[in-house]
């Protein structure tokens, strides 16, 4: 019932990768880019974002629907230009044998075969004198909405299980497998927010209350909680909640 | 942004053959052959590339979030502002956007230490920090941090009494978290320039303290 991103709380993963130096200190500041790729990857899907022809919750849910052997396989970038390339295709802004056509010169070594073509700029392209403004606007998720939460500070509720995306079967939700059917107590709430089980299939934004939820450790662990003391904290929309009963 | 160009309403939204299915394997190729193709229809420039890479290998990293925390820690008006409306106090050093439209700043006291994870992708407080390292989106720490955050943060050098409680945030919205970490004993003479040296990405992350000093 969920995605391999869904991995919160999995068993079988080992050491965490921490960079260290030959003193074996840990390492604060890395490369922003480890490889001239990486920052391409990253670059020309920002670029391709801001054509505005999708939203964030639509590409991070083509991130999620790589078929499970290459979300496994596929490095972070790799996996960020891999649902880059079938957004592009289902959004008709790149053709499938266009495609074809620069992997088969890219693979021949031929790829400057397309480069003094006379390039006219799409309306919709990002320009770099709008990088900085646009990057300070950002994409405020917050709504006015006349819409007030249902729940209280300090309220308990239990968490909806199996499927939250009541819309799309094994469609996009934003709340983890392992906080499903969960009790846990409203921390605060943070305005409304737009709803990507909704956004991420293009049914709108559907603003909703979006509260923090305290769960106890022992509450979603069990008797593996490495303490009873500690807490873990989700921000949740009001859909994926009910008052808990007890 | 429903689009009848392709149906989207289904959970796996790509019906036909994965194109990505036909990239080549080196990534790198992989790339070029996308970056290329895109540039050639106009769809995206070289300088916006430039102008972001840019940005973040240079300019917006976890420098900013050093400042917002030296602040904090001799400012205490400011600190109230910051724990109180994290996004308009982080504004007031022109940090702000992408990332970063909803920050909330959470304290770590002698009580309480606080982590930040993103558990289903690697939602991260662009403005203050940059773009996350690759710990930090990396599956060992997706999947193990909630469940066992001590292991964890050992692994990283950092051993807290049992009776410290721990929060752990997972970053399943749009609210982007900062840690507020302990401003290290013996620094009250230092000023927010020299401050801000000690602090680390790490501990502003919970995944580590801000230097000593010696």
């Amino acid at each position: 019932m969920s995605r391999l991103h869904d991995m919160g709380g999995r068993f079988g993963d080992g050491s965490i990768p921490v960079p260290r130096n030959d003193e074996n200190e840990v390492i604060n500041f890395e490369p922003t880019f480890k490889y001239e790729w990486h920052a391409k990857a990253w670059a020309i899907t920002l670029a391709s974002g801001a054509l505005g022809e999708w939203n964030l919750d639509i590409s991070r849910h083509y991130r999620e629907c790589l078929p499970p052997k290459d979300y496994i396989n596929f490095s972070y970038y790799e996996k960020w230009l891999a649902a880059l390339v079938n957004l592009l295709i289902d959004k008709e802004l790149i053709s499938l044998n266009e495609l074809k056509e620069y992997v088969s010169a890219a693979k021949n070594g031929t790829l400057t075969k397309f480069s003094d073509k006379d390039v006219k700029l799409d309306h919709r392209t990002w320009l770099a004198k709008d990088v900085q403004k646009t990057l300070g606007w950002g994409g405020p998720s917050v709504r006015d909405t006349n819409l007030k939460p249902v729940f209280d500070i300090g309220d308990k509720v239990i968490t909806q299980n199996y499927s939250p995306n009541k819309d799309v079967s094994g469609g996009h939700t934003r709340l983890p497998k392992y906080a499903m059917g969960r009790v846990g107590v409203i921390h605060s709430y943070n305005n409304n927010h737009v709803f990507p089980d909704k956004n991420a299939h293009g049914f709108g934004e559907n603003p909703l209350p979006l509260y923090t939820v305290e769960f106890k450790s022992s509450e979603l662990w069990g008797e593996l909680a490495e303490s009873q003391n500690d807490s873990i904290f989700l921000d949740l929309w009001e859909p994926y909640l009910k008052l808990s009963p007890n | 942004m429903m689009s009848d160009k392709k149906n989207i309403a289904e959970g796996d939204n790509h019906s036909h053959d994965h194109a990505h299915s036909h990239l080549p394997s080196d990534p790198e190729l992989r790339v070029k052959a996308v970056e290329t193709l895109l540039l050639n229809k106009g769809l995206i420039d070289s300088k916006t590339l430039d102008e972001l890479i840019d940005t973040y290998e240079n300019r917006i990293g976890p420098k900013n979030g050093a400042k917002v925390v030296a602040k904090a820690w001799v400012d205490l008006e400011y600190k109230k502002r910051l724990l109180n409306d994290a996004t308009s106090a982080i504004r007031e050093l022109s940090y702000q956007g992408r990332q970063g439209e909803n920050m909330v700043v959470v304290e770590n006291t002698p009580e309480t230490h606080n982590v930040i994870v993103c558990t289903l992708c690697s939602c991260y407080p662009w403005p203050v920090l940059g773009i996350p390292p690759t710990w930090y989106k990396s599956d060992e720490y997706r999947s193990r941090t909630v469940r066992e955050p001590r292991k964890v943060l050992l692994e990283f050098g950092l051993s807290l009494d049992p009776k410290v409680k721990i929060k752990v945030w997972d970053s399943t919205a749009e609210i982007r978290y900062l840690v507020l970490p302990m401003r290290p004993k013996g620094t009250e003479h230092m000023g927010e320039n020299e401050l801000a040296e000690l602090v680390t990405r790490n501990s502003m992350i919970g995944t580590g303290l801000p230097k000593e000093i010696k």
